[in-house]
C-alpha cells in the first residue's frame, strides 16, 4: 500500500511514567509506521499520550518497552551522546511555546543547528538561513530579537530553525496551541507548503479538529492507544477511515 | 566559538544586577590580591637588598676555622688564595668584595648596644657606598640640624667605623665622636680599641639595628688576625637568581682544588657557632651560602605577610566563589526550559556544560582584569609616593621606613589567571547539572 520507505517505526511501544506509587500509562501497545514525505497529525484529547509519543519520535525520550526505530536505528540501542547527534543531524523540533533563545536575534536563532552541526562556511550557513528565512517570510525581521516578534511570527522563526539543517523529519507539538486560529492555520499551511516543496517529513500533534483537517493523514490518539489511522481528505476529520488496530 | 561567547555575554547582560555586584566583589579582591603580592614582592626586593648590602652577597664563600676542636672561629684564612680560586670557578659575576666579620660591644659615653661588626675595604665597597644614605643630624639626635654630617668614604682610614641612625640615637653619639669596640679574640682574650664615627647611615630594616661597618684592617687588628684573613667573601651575580645553581658549581670546584666546604646548612653563619664548636675537626673549612640562608631568620615576615594575605584573599574568594555558584544556579533554573529546547536541537551535554562555564569564566576575565589593572595602578601609586611609615614595628616588618610595593606582570597574571580559572571552577557543578538535564523534563518545565 505505501510506496515510499519507512522513516519512523513504532512496533509495540509502552511508555509508563511513575506518578509517585502510581504508574502513569502514557503510551499502551503503540503500533505506527512514517514514511518518507508523509505529512501526518497525531490527534487526541490533553493526556491522551500525543506529546509522549513525539517524545519518543524525537529521541528525546525512550520507550518503556516495545522499539522505536528512526531513521534505521533503534533508539533503545542509542546512547546519549549518539541520541544527541541523531536529533541534531535528522531531526528538527517545533514547539509549542516557539522555545526561541531570548538573547539572540532572528537570524542568530536559525544559524544556530548550522553552527552546532559545523562543517559550514560562514558564507554558506548565511545563504541557507537567508534561504529558509525567505521561505517562512520573515526576510524583512532578520535582526529582531523574539520578544519584537509576534507569535505567529516566533513560530515561524522556529520553523526555519527547524528546517535549516535539511532533516529528515520535523516534529512539532501542538505547533499552534499558543496562536490564534487564523495564525494557526497560516502556520499549518506553510508546514504543508515547505512538507511539499522541501519532501521534509512532518508529524505534528494538535487537539483542535479544525488544524487536524490540513493534515493528509490523522493518527488519533485516546488513552494511549492508536485508535484512528487514516489517509484523510482536506474535507475533515468525519472521512478518517477506521483502522483495525490488535 | 563566537555564538557561545555572545550567549554568555547576553546572558550576563541579561542578568545585569547579578552580574554587576559578582563583577564589582571579584574586581575588589583581585585589586586587593595585586597589592597584597606587590607588598609581598615588595618585601622580598627590600629583603634581598637590605641583606646583600649589610650582610650577604648574591653568594658566600665564609668558614670556620678551629685549631682545636671545641673552636667556632668565622674565618677564612689565606684569604688571597681563596679568593683567587673563588675568582677561577665561577661565571656570570657582577663583582667580588670580601669583608671581615666580629661580634662586639660598643660603648658610648653614656650607653652601649652589642653589634655585629662588619669590617670592609673601603677601595671595594663602592657599591655599599652608593646605596647607604647618611641619615640627616635631625634623624638621630633631638634638635639636630638637617644638615648631613660625615663621610662613608672616610672607612678608608684606620679605626673609623660606619653606624646607624637608631644606634646612634641609643648611644647618643653623632659624628666625629668616638666609640670603645670590645672583643673576645679568638684565644679567648678582650681587647678593645676605638673607633672615629666617619659617618651616621639611615636605617635599613630590622637588620641595621645591629650592624656596624669599620674599617677592616682595623677589624682584624682588633681580633688580632694577620692581614691575609677574611670573615666572608661575597660574589655578587649578573642574576641573583643563579644563586643556589652557581652555588652548587663553586662547591664543586672547590673541592676539586682541594678545599674541604662543608654541608650546606641553608642559616646564617651565626647560627652556626654552636653546632661547629661541638664537631671534631680541627683547621679550615669553607661554607657555602646564598643570601637567603643569611636571612633566612627573616623570610618569616613575607611567610608571614603570604600567610596573612591567603587567609584574607582566601575568605574572599570563596565567598564570591560561593556568589557565583550561586548566580549560577540561578541562571541554570531560570533557563532550564532553554537548555531542554537546545539539547532537543541537538545540543550535546558538554557544549551545555561549557556554555555555563563559559559565562562565568567570562565574568571572571573581565572582572580580575579590571581589578589586576586597578591593582596594579593603586599598587604602584603607593609605591610611587614613598609613604613614610612612622609606626616603628611596622617599620620593622616591612625593613624599610617607607612603604615599598612591586608589582610586575607576574603578579597581575597570577591574580587574574587564578581568580578566573576559580570562578570558571565555581561554576562547574551548576553545569555540570545543566548538562545532566534531560531534555524532555527541561521543555516539560515550560508548562
Ligand atoms: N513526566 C511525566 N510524569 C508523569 N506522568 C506524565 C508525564 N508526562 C506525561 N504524563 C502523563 O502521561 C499521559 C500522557 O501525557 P501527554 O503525552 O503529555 O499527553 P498529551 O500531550 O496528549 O496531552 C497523561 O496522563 C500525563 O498526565
Ligand atoms: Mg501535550
Amino acid at each position: 500500500m505505501r510506496a515510499m520507505p519507512a522513516i519512523v517505526q513504532l512496533q509495540g511501544v509502552h511508555k509508563d511514567y511513575p506518578l509517585g506509587n502510581l504508574v502513569v500509562r502514557a503510551l499502551r501497545g503503540v503500533d505506527l509506521t512514517f514514511d518518507k514525505g508523509e505529512f501526518t497529525t497525531v490527534a487526541g484529547p490533553s493526556g491522551s499520550g500525543k506529546t509522549t509519543l513525539l517524545n519518543l519520535v524525537g529521541c528525546v525520550d525512550t520507550a518503556t518497552r516495545g522499539t522505536v526505530t528512526v531513521d534505521g536505528a533503534s533508539t533503545s540501542a542509542l546512547k546519549e551522546s549518539k541520541l544527541t547527534e541523531l536529533r541534531l543531524r535528522k531531526l528538527g523540533f517545533i514547539f509549542q511555546s516557539f522555545n526561541l533563545i531570548g538573547v539572540l536575534n532572528l537570524f542568530q536563532n536559525v544559524e544556530f543547528p548550522l553552527l552546532l552541526q559545523g562543517g559550514l562556511t560562514k558564507g554558506e550557513r548565511e545563504s541557507r538561513v537567508r534561504d529558509i528565512v525567505d521561505k517562512v517570510g520573515l526576510t524583512e525581521q532578520m535582526k529582531q530579537r523574539p520578544n519584537e516578534l509576534s507569535g505567529g511570527q516566533r513560530q515561524r522563526v522556529a520553523i526555519a530553525r527547524a528546517l535549516v539543517t535539511r532533516p529528515s523529519i520535523v516534529l512539532a507539538d501542538e505547533p499552534t496551541a499558543n496562536l490564534d486560529s487564523g495564525t494557526g492555520n497560516a502556520i499549518i499551511d506553510l508546514m504543508k507548503h515547505l512538507n511539499e516543496t522541501e519532501h521534509t517529513t512532518f508529524i505534528f500533534s494538535t487537539h483542535d479538529s479544525r488544524v487536524m483537517s490540513r493534515a493528509s493523514r490523522i493518527v488519533q490518539l485516546v488513552d494511549g492507544k492508536v485508535v484512528d489511522d487514516g489517509h484523510g481528505h482536506r474535507t475533515g476529520a468525519a472521512a478518517v477511515a477506521p483502522l483495525a488496530e490488535a | 566559538m563566537g555564538v557561545f561567547i555572545r550567549i554568555a555575554l547576553r546572558n550576563l547582560m541579561q542578568a545585569r544586577l547579578r552580574s554587576f555586584f559578582l563583577t564589582v566583589a571579584l574586581s575588589l579582591v583581585t585589586m586587593l590580591l595585586v597589592i597584597l603580592l606587590g607588598l609581598s614582592q615588595g618585601l622580598t626586593e627590600t629583603i634581598v637588598k637590605n641583606a646583600t648590602t649589610l650582610a650577604s652577597g648574591h653568594l658566600n664563600v665564609a668558614g670556620f676555622f678551629k685549631a682545636k676542636a671545641s673552636d667556632a672561629n668565622p674565618i677564612v684564612t689565606h684569604r688571597a688564595e681563596v679568593r683567587k680560586a673563588v675568582e677561577e670557578s665561577i661565571t656570570g659575576v657582577d663583582f667580588i668584595i670580601d669583608r671581615a666579620r666580629g661580634w662586639a660591644r660598643v660603648v658610648s659615653d653614656v650607653s652601649s648596644m652589642n653589634a655585629g661588626l662588619t669590617g670592609v675595604d673601603a677601595k671595594e665597597e663602592s657599591r655599599l657606598f652608593e646605596i647607604l644614605q647618611l641619615a640627616k643630624q635631625s634623624e638621630y639626635k633631638e634638635g639636630g640640624s638637617d644638615e648631613v654630617k660625615g663621610d662613608a668614604r672616610r672607612l678608608a682610614n684606620k679605626n673609623t667605623a660606619l653606624i646607624f641612625a637608631a644606634q646612634a640615637k641609643r648611644l647618643e653619639v653623632d659624628v666625629g665622636d668616638k666609640l670603645t669596640v670590645a672583643v673576645e679574640t679568638m684565644k679567648g682574650a678582650r681587647n678593645t680599641a676605638e673607633f672615629e664615627i666617619v659617618g651616621i647611615a639611615r636605617d635599613i630594616g630590622i637588620m641595621s639595628n645591629w650592624s656596624v661597618f669599620t674599617d677592616k684592617a682595623s677589624l682584624l687588628e682588633l681580633y688580632r688576625l694577620d692581614a691575609d684573613v677574611t670573615g666572608a667573601i661575597q660574589i655578587y651575580l649578573d642574576d641573583v637568581d643563579r644563586a643556589p645553581k652557581a652555588m652548587g658549581e663553586l662547591r664543586l670546584a672547590l673541592e676539586d682544588k682541594g678545599y674541604t666546604v662543608m654541608e650546606h646548612d641553608p642559616r646564617p653563619f651565626w647560627a652556626k657557632f654552636e653546632g661547629v664548636s661541638g664537631e671534631d675537626w680541627t683547621g679550615q673549612r669553607l661554607d657555602l651560602t646564598t643570601w637567603s640562608d643569611e636571612v633566612s631568620f627573616l623570610l618569616w615576615i613575607i611567610t608571614a605577610v603570604d600567610s596573612i594575605s591567603f587567609v584574607l584573599v582566601g575568605i574572599l574568594v570563596v565567598i564570591i566563589a560561593v556568589g557565583i555558584m550561586n548566580s549560577m544556579w540561578m541562571s541554570v533554573r531560570e533557563r532550564t526550559p532553554e537548555v531542554g529546547t537546545l539539547r532537543a536541537i541537538g545540543m550535546s551535554r558538554r557544549r551545555v556544560l561549557l556554555m555555563f562555564m563559559l559565562e562565568a569564566l567570562i565574568l571572571g576575565l573581565v572582572a580580575t582584569s579590571l581589578g589586576g589593572a586597578a591593582g596594579a595602578f593603586i599598587a604602584r601609586s603607593i609605591d610611587a609616593a614613598h609613604v613614610h611609615v612612622s609606626v616603628d614595628a611596622v617599620r620593622l616588618i616591612l625593613m624599610s621606613d617607607t612603604l615599598h610595593l612591586s608589582v610586575g606582570v607576574q603578579q597581575v597574571l597570577t591574580a587574574v589567571i587564578a581568580f578566573t580559572l576559580i570562578s570558571g571552577l565555581s561554576a562547574l557543578w551548576p553545569a555540570y547539572r545543566a548538562s545532566r538535564l534531560q531534555p524532555v523534563t527541561a521543555i516539560q518545565h515550560i508548562g
